[in-house]
């Protein structure tokens, strides 16, 4: 019977494995740009992360404080008999010891507590709507079954004017500038998920939520939706795409104005007919 | 002790087998096969039908069948057909066979593509269904329903009236979507090359089906028991016209001849009163968009019963909900279902949603030539008209004034539409 103790053992060492191994290795590490999989591109991020870390090494090392007392115990003190064939120490009933439970209550609600206190001004800064920063807004992105809706203040720097820009799937904002959108739904809850800037917020059909993130390093990043919205979910996915300047953002802008208010076709369409 | 092993043995093979079974999806697809269209065999009202015809039949199925090949993963591409897609129809699918030789076919990267029948199969199918007949599995429960191809009919085009697409009007729609529909659009999930592929695939699919719509024609005409009717030349020759409508309108597309004017208030008033039909051009916008232009003109049923006929339950049972209508409401009914035979429901331009795209160029084409298939009539000739309108029409969802304070039309018809 010991040689199941074996078994346990493999379990937590491959648990632990696959732990200290993931920060090794782009594909089982938290998603960040392909460039620099270890750089956490937004502030929001960092901080999200450092929790994330804090919580795993607790929970690391209790696990493999449990582990190594449970695989120990079942090794030590399995198969013991006597001539006999008898357990040389029969188990015993015994009513509990107070004293242990109060140690075994205390010490996770200590750390619990910790946890919530300590995690409190990150949750502030994300997600308490006296924390959005004053700046004009981005957009405002409406989540429908099944894509995200785009809609940037035109010229005006106004929103719901009539030269604002429509796009679908497509974000852009510029780097270390803290972007601020609307986030509204047509239908059913959407779930607004900017995996690289760990951000994630429901959109809920009737509200509109504020919600802010920056990125430092201009690329292609991901936005999905993390609420399961119907049969189409899967196909809710859009392009992000970070700049490097404003200028460059202004430019982008401009040019999908410029094709949004087109009347006519290029000669160049026009001629390229077959 | 045995019997606990057994249990344990027991409960992991019950969940083993299926996990592993599930890993492929042989068994769920079964042999693909194109549906047939409901004409070839059956009666369907007010079309022609091969109904009790099956010799005729037969011969629709095998002309299809030398013409486009048996089977959806068996393509075959006509010479006639080569020009409309691209690389003559090599990007199709992934293999292709010439003579006797086979090759994998290979994207700009050199590796290789999934072709569009397989980028169909797994982002289009579930909508548009095996033969493009807009009848996939989910299509049910959609309104509007996806397209049918079949018919080579699509809405939202750069090309005269009635005419077939042009290859970048389906680019577009792939691209954008439709908004407002279920059509998703595909630009962050299809890389471009991939979209071209598909598009190849799209009128594959609708030429393949047009073939099949004109041959049930060609065969209703005929005897059962005239031996040449149908022949192997006459399904060529049908062939061979539908590849000509696809021909000609990739040179047809329509392009203003004066770019839009800015969005002035005067051109936006004259486009308010264009599409009141106050102007010597006799508009008839209203008849069909409402009065308030939230798509509830008088020649159209009600919103009313329009949403108790297509949202008010089982989508199979339209026709019996229908039912409990006055003779005269079921007849402006029958007469309003677009070419498809699909309930269609005037555009609310309040909403500041347009399916085709609101670029004023995309206006331009669907006010001026009109939606095909859509019941949405081709409007007048003049440029400069049609601007007016196109501005009135973007200026609308931010100024719902303009119909709602809209002054008194000039004296003769006053009274009834006094607005105090
Ligand atoms: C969720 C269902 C759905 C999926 C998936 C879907 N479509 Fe559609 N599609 C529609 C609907 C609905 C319409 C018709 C909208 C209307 O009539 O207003 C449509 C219309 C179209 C049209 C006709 C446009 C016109 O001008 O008339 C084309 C072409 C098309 N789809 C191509 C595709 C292609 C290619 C794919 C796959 C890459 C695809 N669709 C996937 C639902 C879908
Ligand atoms: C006979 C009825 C009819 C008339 C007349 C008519 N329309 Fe429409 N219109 C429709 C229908 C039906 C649709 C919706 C088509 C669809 O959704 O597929 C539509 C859609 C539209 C759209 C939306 C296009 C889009 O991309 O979604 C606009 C804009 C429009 N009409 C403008 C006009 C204007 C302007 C006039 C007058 C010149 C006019 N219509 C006359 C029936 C009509
Ligand atoms: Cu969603």
């Amino acid at each position: 019977m010991r040689y199941w103790s074996v078994l346990f053992a493999l379990a937590a060492i491959f648990s632990v494995g696959a732990f200290l191994y993931a920060p090794f290795s782009p594909d089982w590490w938290l998603p960040n740009p392909a460039s620099d999989y270890r750089h956490v591109v937004s502030t929001f991020g960092r901080e999200i992360d450092s929790l994330y870390l804090i919580i795993l090494i607790i929970t690391g090392v209790v696990f493999i404080g449990t582990q190594v007392v449970l695989v120990w115990e079942s090794f030590r003190f399995a198969d013991q008999k006597d001539e006999a064939g008898k357990p040389v120490r029969p188990a015993q009933y015994f009513h509990g010891s107070q004293r242990l439970e109060v140690i075994w209550t205390i010490i996770p609600a200590a750390i619990l507590v910790f946890i919530a206190l300590y995690q409190m001004g990150t949750w502030a800064s994300i997600k308490f709507r006296s924390s959005a920063p004053k700046v004009p807004p981005l957009a405002e992105i409406t989540g429908r079954q099944f894509q995200w809706v785009m809609r940037y203040p035109g010229p005006d720097g106004k929103l719901n004017t009539q030269d604002d820009l429509f796009t679908v799937n497509d974000l852009h904002f510029v780097k270390n500038r803290t972007a601020l959108i609307y986030l509204k739904s047509s239908d059913v809850i959407h779930s607004f998920f900017l995996p690289q800037m760990r951000i994630k917020q429901d959109a809920v059909p009737g509200l509109t939520i504020p919600v802010w993130f920056d990125a430092d390093t201009a690329g292609k990043y991901d936005l999905a939706c993390a609420e399961l919205c119907g049969w189409g979910h899967y196909k809710m996915r859009a392009n992000v795409t970070v700049h490097e300047t404003d200028e460059e953002f202004r430019k982008w802008l401009n040019e999908k104005l410029a094709e949004q208010n087109q009347s006519q076709l290029t000669m160049a369409t026009v001629s390229q007919e077959r | 002790m045995i019997v606990r092993c057994r249990l344990r043995l027991l409960i992991g093979l019950c969940c083993l087998v299926p996990t592993l079974s599930g890993c492929s999806d042989r068994f769920l697809a079964g042999p693909m096969q194109y549906v047939e269209n409901d004409a070839l065999t059956k009666e369907v009202k007010g079309k022609n039908s091969l109904a009790g015809k099956p010799r005729l039949q037969d011969k629709v199925r095998n002309a299809l069948a030398k013409l486009y090949g048996e089977k959806p993963d068996r393509m075959i591409v006509s010479e006639g057909m080569g020009v409309l897609l691209t690389g003559g129809g090599a990007r199709l699918a992934s293999y292709q066979k010439v003579g006797e030789s086979k090759l994998r076919n290979l994207g700009p990267d050199r590796k290789p593509i999934a072709g569009g029948y397989g980028l169909y199969r797994r982002n289009c199918l579930h909508c548009h269904g095996v033969s493009g007949a807009g009848d996939g599995p989910t299509a049910a429960y959609l309104y509007p329903i996806p397209r049918d191809y079949r018919k080579g009919l699509f809405k939202f085009t750069s090309t005269p009236f009635g005419a077939r697409p042009h290859r970048d009007d389906l680019k577009r729609t792939i691209t954008n979507g439709l908004h407002g529909t279920s059509m998703p659009a595909f630009e962050a999930l299809m890389s471009s090359d991939e979209i071209e592929q598909v598009i190849d695939y799209v009128i594959f699919l609708s030429v393949r089906g047009e073939t099949e719509l004109e041959l049930i024609e060609l065969g209703a005409l005929s005897d059962e028991t005239d031996m040449s009717a149908l022949s192997m030349d006459d399904a060529r020759q049908a062939a061979e016209s539908v590849f000509n409508k696809w021909k000609t309108a990739q040179t047809a597309i329509i392009n203003p001849p004066v770019p839009a004017p800015p969005s002035t208030p005067k051109s936006i008033h004259h486009g308010r009163d264009l599409f009141l039909g106050r102007t010597k051009e006799k508009l008839d916008c209203v008849g069909c968009h409402g009065a308030l232009a939230q798509g509830d003109g008088p020649t159209f049923v009600s919103q009313d019963v329009f949403n108790k006929v297509v949202f008010g339950g089982n989508p199979s049972e339209k026709e019996e909900r229908l039912k409990q209508f006055d003779e005269k409401t079921r007849e402006v009914w029958t007469q309003k279902l677009d070419d498809w035979g699909n309930p269609v429901r005037p555009a609310n331009l309040n909403r500041g949603v347009y399916k085709g795209g609101r670029r004023p160029i995309d206006l331009y084409w669907r006010i001026s030539k009109g939606i095909n298939g859509a019941n949405m009539p081709p409007g007048p000739n003049d440029a400069a008209v049609i601007w007016d309108v196109v501005n009135f029409v973007l200026a609308l969802p931010y100024q719902p004034e303009l119909l709602t304070n809209a002054p008194a039309p000039p004296a003769a018809q006053a009274p009834a539409v006094a607005n105090r």
